[in-house]
């Protein structure tokens, strides 16, 4: 299922409004915001799926630093922790005790409690978290706040949809992709402190839809368009290559698919690039729509400090909403 | 025709891995079946990467694709090259950007005139393979860019390691020639009746 299939079912679900919820199911936000009293409002979001690298340690890790993406992308604090967990009788119990540890070391890493969970039987293993945090609403970042002239700044490599499907095939070690494993159990809690200070207009994760998907979703909140300088989107090593050789996730297609119609690309950007742009990822980085007086010491903060592979990757532009268009380098 | 492949029902990346199984077996042209278009797009991919000639053919039961491998693909299409072109294949491997070791002055210099030579030889290279400091040839040189631009119009494969590329953050640069991997330039080495290596 794409997300356009998903945008259908859930348009037709009904919503709900309060003076307190102050998140919409309809607008593609992030995570769900409930105003608790003047100043604070609770945030909460849940995200699991199944391993995508072989160490379960590590794989705990990366599920719950995606998890609590959603919570940084809305410039939230996490509090609490639940862990969704799905496990096959036929496996150790080891294992599910090394991945829970992994998830356990993250939430603490983020100053943040693992208060219970729920297990099931099931064939396939899948783990991931419901996670709770709280935002002031004054300083809450949604997708919807992005200006015209705003840069876009992409906080972590793409390439994590492509290297797992090629370490799953046996074309690439978990040796040779360990810069997208490191990059994948990076917190997106710093990245979220510089945006913080920087008051930047809007902010998302890059997730499943990809860096175009998601890229396209916060152009059509904003009412505005987007330019992606293809050159400019930082990929992992072996990204290209793995691409080349046909390890580009079935997830491409669906994301390709939910936004063509509005997106028009430069001629003469190689194919395979323009896929790994809508390549699907887990525990991305954070695009922030930065205003032009920011940017400067947003990239020298981020790149200095948690994310040295930031960079600004397109621009806000005044034309129709989501409209997206690539081309291969800025003017 | 037969499907040597049925790849419905699989997911990414086990119809690319399938094809792969196929044309690392040795055996001639394939064709193997899939039942969406990320397997179709994966597959293609994969073939065109690996220098295969791919066709698809599209039915109500899903994509058939028909893969020729990159020596019976070359050898069909030298055929159809007049007699100027040698049925002899030679190809070219240039791990770095200058000849010889020595000052690089004159090794760059050599290297240029190495490949200028190419260009008026009637034993035209049928490929040329570029890795490690090689690709700098591709990207950075004018000069040795248009001696490989005029190889490529006299009908020789230029191609690029992509790792090597990427190493020196020239994939962006490419002027001339096509972005390779190991798999291919392994499987171009191995089938050249001539393998000349600088």
């Amino acid at each position: 299922m794409g997300p356009g299939d998903l945008q259908r079912i859930i348009s037709r679900l009904p919503e709900d409004t309060s003076p307190e919820l102050l998140s919409s199911i309809h607008n593609g936000e992030d995570a769900g915001v409930f105003l608790l009293q003047e100043g604070l409002a609770l945030v909460q979001t849940v995200d699991f799926f199944p391993p995508i690298v072989d160490d379960p340690y590590t794989f705990g890790q990366i599920a719950a630093a995606n998890a609590m993406s959603d919570i940084y992308a809305m410039g939230a604090k996490p509090l609490t922790a639940l862990n969704i967990v799905a496990f096959p009788c036929a496996i150790g119990t080891d294992v599910l005790e090394n991945i829970l540890l992994g998830g356990h070391s993250k939430v603490r890493e983020a100053g943040a409690f693992m208060v219970g969970g729920h297990t099931i039987e099931d064939e396939e293993p899948k783990y991931g978290l419901a996670v709770t945090g709280v935002v002031n609403p004054s300083e809450m970042k949604t997708i919807s706040g992005a200006r015209r002239g705003d840069f876009l700044v992409l906080t972590k490599a793409i390439g994590t949809g492509v290297l797992t499907t090629a370490l799953k095939g046996g074309l690439v070690t978990g040796e040779q992709i360990s810069e997208a494993v490191q990059s994948m159990c990076l917190l997106n809690r710093e990245a979220a402190e510089v945006f913080a200070r920087h008051a930047v207009s809007a902010c998302t994760d890059v997730t499943g839809f990809g860096l175009i998907g998601h890229l396209y979703e916060m152009a059509r909140a904003s009412s505005a368009g987007a330019e992606v300088w293809a050159a400019e989107v930082p990929l992992f090593q072996k990204t290209l290559e793995m691409a080349s050789m046909g390890m580009i996730p079935e997830g491409e297609s669906r994301n390709r698919e939910y936004v063509r119609d509005s997106e028009a690309v430069a001629d003469g950007i190689d194919e395979i690039l323009i896929g790994c742009l809508y390549d699907p990822q887990t525990s991305g980085g954070l695009l922030a729509a930065v205003p032009p007086d920011a940017l400067d010491p947003v990239l020298k903060e981020l790149k200095s400090g948690p994310c040295p592979r930031a960079s600004a990757v397109g621009v806000v532009t005044g034309e129709a909403p989501g409209t997206i268009r690539i081309k291969s380098k800025g003017v | 025709m037969d499907i040597d492949i049925d790849a419905r029902g699989l997911k990414c990346p086990e119809p690319v891995m399938k094809a792969r199984e196929a044309l690392s077996g040795g055996g001639g042209t394939f064709s193997i079946m899939v039942d969406n278009e990320a397997a179709r797009d994966n597959v293609t991919r994969f073939a065109d990467t690996s220098g295969c000639k791919v066709e698809v053919e599209s039915s109500d039961v899903g994509f058939m694709l028909r893969i020729t491998p990159p020596l019976e693909a070359g050898e069909t299409a030298r055929s159809t090259v007049a007699d100027a072109v040698a049925r002899i294949s030679t190809v070219v491997f240039i791990g770095g950007d200058e000849i010889g070791r020595g000052e690089r002055e004159l090794g760059t210099t050599l290297m240029k005139a190495f490949l200028y030579s190419c260009t008026e030889s009637e034993d035209m290279p049928a490929a040329v393979v570029l890795m490690n400091t090689g690709v700098r040839l591709a990207t950075e040189n004018d000069e040795a860019i248009s001696h490989l631009k005029k190889l490529e119009e006299l009908g020789t494969e230029v191609v690029a390691c992509g790792t090597c590329l990427d190493y020196y953050g020239l994939k962006e640069q490419l002027k001339v020639g096509r972005v390779s991997n190991m798999f291919e330039i392994q499987s171009i080495l191995s089938s050249a009746d001539r393998l000349v290596s600088l």
